[in-house]
């Protein structure tokens, strides 16, 4: 096969022309990445490949539109321009670590915000951390980010785990009754769950008639609903997630539980429902912010309405909770970077802390200065199967609100476990 | 009892899945020894090529006849182009080959129909639940259940009573030999991994229908249906059926009173079957070792 | 001397003196140096998967488990019992052994293709264990911890880290260049000839085997253990099957019968990823050509069929020549030209 010396050599060459080619070709296109300018860059460190790339799409496209609106009003720090700079991590907590470092040291961002999952918002607020870098958690749920993992360079903007639970539990409660029984998928991000809907039950006095950890992948929910059709409470609670999730109110519809039981859940996303099967288009859950809503956009909120009205016009679709969260993060961090005059982490987290504010919501927000969490109202919404007449995207129907302060761990209960270690 | 009775079944349909991918995949492996990485993508294909037809407007029954056949049509091209120079071969060729066929088609699954999964549904006269007595059980369960039986039954009278499934049962045991005899062997080659094909691509419409089709979806039936190939042994219709049902058994029983426990249950069931009897429960001696 | 060991010499010092600069190198051409760090510690895997697909001829598809276990084993001694660098580093190797331990004798039952089968399903178990035991490992949300200090007194930043993985590097690379000239090498090789007849001339094969499973487990904890200290993370996919292949696929791409042909597999992997993520969303798909071309049309990897077009024409010497590098990846007559 390789015996004749033309082969050989043709090999050798091809070979050398090839490494030639990457030596001198190679550090052209990395240089390239890294040309600073004047300008402030932020790095998004997002799930843009995988099962959350829709949502990481949403959390890119919300920042954007924010990155946009402050470079037309002239930028930040005096006229400086800010520039995006988006890297796919794979959901994968260790590839998410890796952009992080080159995205704060070779491409030069001076901050970093991103994630869906939580085991990449833990790994890229560790990271950033390590190398003294602010990092907003856009979209990253679990707890621990502003708790027992939580840094002073750490913020996150979209609701905990356990504000989820409260928000949604004090809403069921008060409309379907306080017997329920609880569907619960067995891993952590479940057990997080189980656990905050506990601590609800103890506050405002929940019986639970049934609770049923489910395995991983779990396609056949008949045992657990039959349990339900023979428990007869007020409430099925589903905490299943993903395609879990659908196979579970399909079920419910097949099994005829829709009608006779309630069914509700922490938290639902605008680009999960519109890909729901009619029969599992059911239910009342958790939201996190929603464009067609007095409740939750208020009414003349000019900010909210030109986000909205824009974003509808650039992507022919309305803005999810997860754009919201893109916007929101990004525009309090150049709102602090403008305040500070600077980048330098400390300075902007203890700008960025405490202040209170308005956006694309009614009332007002501020990131906590215990824990550096954005607090909040939550809303609790029943799915219109069908949208409305002129709008198929418009499938919730918001019917409660819950303020932050009341859906969230105490000052004093967070204190004790989230330690931020500002730097002296 | 009444809470048993429906998991016992949803166990024995849940392990018929499994049979009949581990089929598929036995078939495959036992003749050509390549480890069909890729076979949950040829499910996951069926289910999206019966999504495509049904939302085109055609009806469920025609989907599930024309889809596998078109799934049937992506193995052939694949195995004549790629599959085919490894036959025989060291066993990791396959194992890789297929391993990078099947993340170009989730990929490829993800570009062309979305990250999130589609809504298919069974028929309109197949959803709703029948009552049995002492349980509503959903009526495409029951459908999918006689249809897996048939599948099953079909393939043992085509290997057991055709002449065709008497070719492929020499071939296995000897390839050289039955060439000699005078045997295409090509042609037993490509029929034999169609035949696989096949049963993923009707196996992938109804999960799809069942469990939800999104571009992971078959992959999730891959390792059990692996689990169940070493627990049946290889060369063995009746042990991949065993194993596959004693598997989705295990799996719900354990569901039941153990959940934490469930998703190991099968490779402990797997441990247990290994080191009382290393070749499966009806294993050949000498197949692969 | 003859040629090729002076050039084999000159080319070990050059690569050994990139190694050195490559943080002022990594610094000029705008490359991360963790990404460095990452290539030399998934060498060291690949490495390890070598010994078992290269020279032992058994397929390891399930070996990622030592990998995480090695990641897992160093991060929970340091959340939990705050362990300085080296305890962690040889906690999580040692995890892994424990690991391959508890596996051996299951595996070592069978051959071939259930060698595999097991070797996933096995692999498969350590993964729902950590995704499971949440309270412990954090289950999907992964494990943050610290990355600790050296004797208690050196801090580890990301430049003095890779020089730590440059001396495991070199110290693994030796451990394993010798180890394929050892007699136990050999007789690994022999193995993989024909194991039947290695076994007729007394070796005890399922010993051999096991010991290489024990010593690649190692190896590849050690590897994975100095990764979780690297992104002070550990997480359930580090186990997955997925990662598996990844890894043996970098052994394959580089040559599974070369002991620097992982670096080549690794380099590939790891740079090729990070630049065409940020190009292409859909990655994935290049990268499962890479799978399929590689397997089609380099069998031998890209070292494997360099050094093969290398090698001197002398046939008396060409089986000792041939095995100095390990037999190519199948051992049957039908491929071998």
């Amino acid at each position: 096969m390789f015996d004749s010396k033309l082969d050989r050599k043709s090999f050798i060459t091809t070979a050398a022309i090839t490494s030639a080619g990457i030596v001198t070709g190679f550090p052209a296109i990395l240089k390239s990445r890294a040309d600073a300018a004047d300008e402030v860059r932020i790095g998004m460190d997002e799930e843009f490949t995988g099962t959350y790339a829709t949502y990481a799409q949403s959390e890119a496209r919300g920042a954007m539109m924010a990155m946009d609106a402050w470079n037309k009003r002239g930028g930040v720090m005096g006229g400086r321009k800010v520039s995006f700079i988006q890297e796919d991590n794979d959901n994968n907590p260790g590839i998410a670590v890796e952009k992080a470092r080159e995205l704060i040291q070779v491409r030069k961002c001076q901050a970093v915000i991103g994630a869906v999952n939580s085991a990449v918002a833990l790994s890229t607020s560790g990271a950033c951390n390590a190398l003294n870098t602010l990092y907003i958690d856009t979209g990253g749920h679990a707890d621990d980010v502003t708790g027992a993992a939580c840094h002073y360079s750490t913020f996150r903007t979209c609701h905990s785990t356990w504000m989820e639970t409260h928000a949604t539990g004090y809403s069921l409660a008060k409309k379907f009754g306080k017997k329920w029984y609880m569907i619960i998928p067995d891993y952590a991000f479940g057990h997080a769950l189980q656990a905050g809907y506990h601590d609800v039950a103890k506050k405002i006095g929940v019986e639970f008639v049934g609770e049923d950890l489910t395995p991983l992948g779990t396609t056949d929910f008949s045992p657990y609903l039959t349990k339900v059709l023979n428990t007869k409470p007020d409430l099925v609670l589903v905490l299943v997630q993903g395609d879990d999730f659908v196979n579970c109110l399909k079920q419910c519809s097949q099994y005829g539980i829709v009608g006779k039981v309630s069914i509700g859940g922490p938290q639902v996303e605008l680009e999960a429902v519109y890909a729901l099967p009619k029969e599992a288009r059911v239910g009342y859950w958790g939201i996190e912010w929603y464009y067609n809503s007095p409740s939750c956009i208020g009414t003349g909120n000019t900010e909210a309405e030109s986000f909205i009205r824009e974003y509808r016009q650039k992507y022919h679709m309305p803005p999810s909770a997860r754009s919201a969260f893109g916007y929101i993060s990004m525009d309090r961090l150049l709102w602090a970077i403008n305040k500070a005059k600077s980048t330098d982490a400390a300075k902007l987290a203890r700008t960025l802390q405490s202040v209170k504010f308005h956006s694309i919501w009614e009332g007002e927000g501020y990131y906590r200065d215990v824990d550096h969490q954005l607090m909040w109202p939550m809303w609790l919404a029943g799915i219109r199967p069908n949208g409305t007449p002129n709008d198929p995207y418009d499938l919730f129907d918001i019917v409660d609100r819950q303020e932050a302060n009341g859906i969230e761990q105490s000052v004093s209960e967070k204190a004790a476990v989230c330690h931020l270690n500002w730097p002296t | 009892m009444a809470q048993i009775a429906p998991e016992i079944f949803n166990g024995l349909i849940l392990g018929a899945f499994y049979a009949v991918v581990a089929i598929g995949l036995s078939l495959i492996m036992n003749l050509t020894g390549v480890i069909n990485m890729a076979h949950g993508s040829y499910l996951t294909l069926g289910g999206y090529l019966a999504f495509a037809m049904v939302s085109a407007g055609t009806n469920f029954w025609f989907a599930l006849a024309v889809a596998p056949l078109l799934t049937v049509i992506v193995g052939i091209l694949m195995e004549r182009t790629l599959i085919r120079p490894l036959y025989r071969r060291d066993p990791v060729y396959g194992l890789l080959l297929t391993f990078g066929i099947s993340l170009i088609a989730e990929e490829a699954f993800r570009l062309i129909f979305g990250t999130n999964g589609v809504p298919f549904s069974p028929p309109v006269h197949l959803q709703g639940a029948i009552s049995l007595g002492f349980t509503y059980f959903p009526a495409f369960r029951l459908f999918i259940a006689g249809a897996l039986l048939v599948i099953i039954v079909a393939l043992a009278i085509f290997l057991n009573r055709t002449r065709f499934g008497l070719r492929l049962r020499a071939a296995v045991q000897d390839h050289e030999m039955i060439a000699a005899l005078g045997t295409n062997t090509q042609v037993l080659y490509m029929v034999n991994f169609a035949l696989g094909i096949l049963v993923a691509g009707i196996a992938g419409v109804l999960a799809a229908g069942l469990l939800g089709l999104s571009p992971q979806s078959g992959n999730s039936l891959l390792m059990p249906a692996f689990v169940t190939v070493i627990i049946g042994g290889m060369g063995s219709l009746y042990g991949a059926v065993v194993g596959g049902v004693l598997i989705g058994l295990t799996i719900s029983i354990t569901t039941l009173y153990i959940p934490a426990a469930s998703e190991i249950s099968m490779y402990v069931l797997m441990a247990i079957v290994i080191l009382v009897r290393p070749h499966g429960l009806f294993g050949e001696e000498g197949l692969f070792g | 001397m003859n040629r090729n060991r002076v050039g084999g010499i000159i080319v070990g010092v050059l690569f050994f003196l990139l190694l050195l600069f490559t943080p002022e190198i990594a610094r000029a051409i705008h490359l991360s140096i963790s990404v460095c760090s990452e290539v030399l510690l998934f060498t060291i895997a690949a490495m390890a998967v070598n010994l078992l697909i290269g020279y032992t001829g058994v397929l390891p598809f399930g070996n990622a488990a030592f990998w995480g276990l090695g990641a897992y084993g160093a991060g929970l001694t340091i959340k939990y019992f705050h362990v300085g660098f080296l305890e962690a580093l040889v906690c999580g190797t040692v995890a892994a052994f424990i690991g391959a331990l508890l596996m051996g004798p299951f595996l070592l039952r069978r051959r071939g293709i259930y060698f595999a089968l097991l070797m996933i399903a096995f692999g498969q178990v350590f993964y729902f264990v950590a995704y499971r035991f949440t309270d412990i490992t954090g289950g999907e949300d992964g494990m943050n911890f610290a990355r600790p200090l050296l004797a208690t007194r050196i801090g580890m930043k990301d430049e003095s880290f890779y020089y730590a993985v440059l001396v495991l590097f070199v110290l693994v690379g030796a451990f394993f260049w010798y180890l394929v000239r050892s007699p136990f090498g050999r007789a690994l090789l022999a193995i993989k000839e024909n194991e039947t007849r290695a076994r007729y001339l007394g070796l005890n094969t399922d010993r051999f085997l096991f010991v290489a499973l024990l010593i690649s487990a190692a190896l590849e904890g050690l590897a994975g253990a100095m990764y979780g200290m690297s992104i002070m993370f550990a997480y359930p996919l580090m186990l997955d099957w997925h990662q598996s292949g990844d890894i043996v696929l970098m052994a394959i791409l580089g040559g599974a019968g070369t002991v620097f042909g992982p670096f080549i597999g690794a380099l590939i992997f790891v740079v090729g990823n990070d630049l065409l993520s940020n190009i292409i969303s859909w990655w994935q798909i290049p990268l499962g050509i890479l799978f399929v071309v590689c397997v089609l049309g380099f069998p031998k990897g890209l070292l494997g069929t360099a050094l093969d077009l290398m090698r001197p024409r002398k046939t008396g010497f060409a089986f000792e020549a041939q095995t100095m590098h390990g037999t190519p990846l199948t051992a049957d007559p039908e491929s071998n030209p």
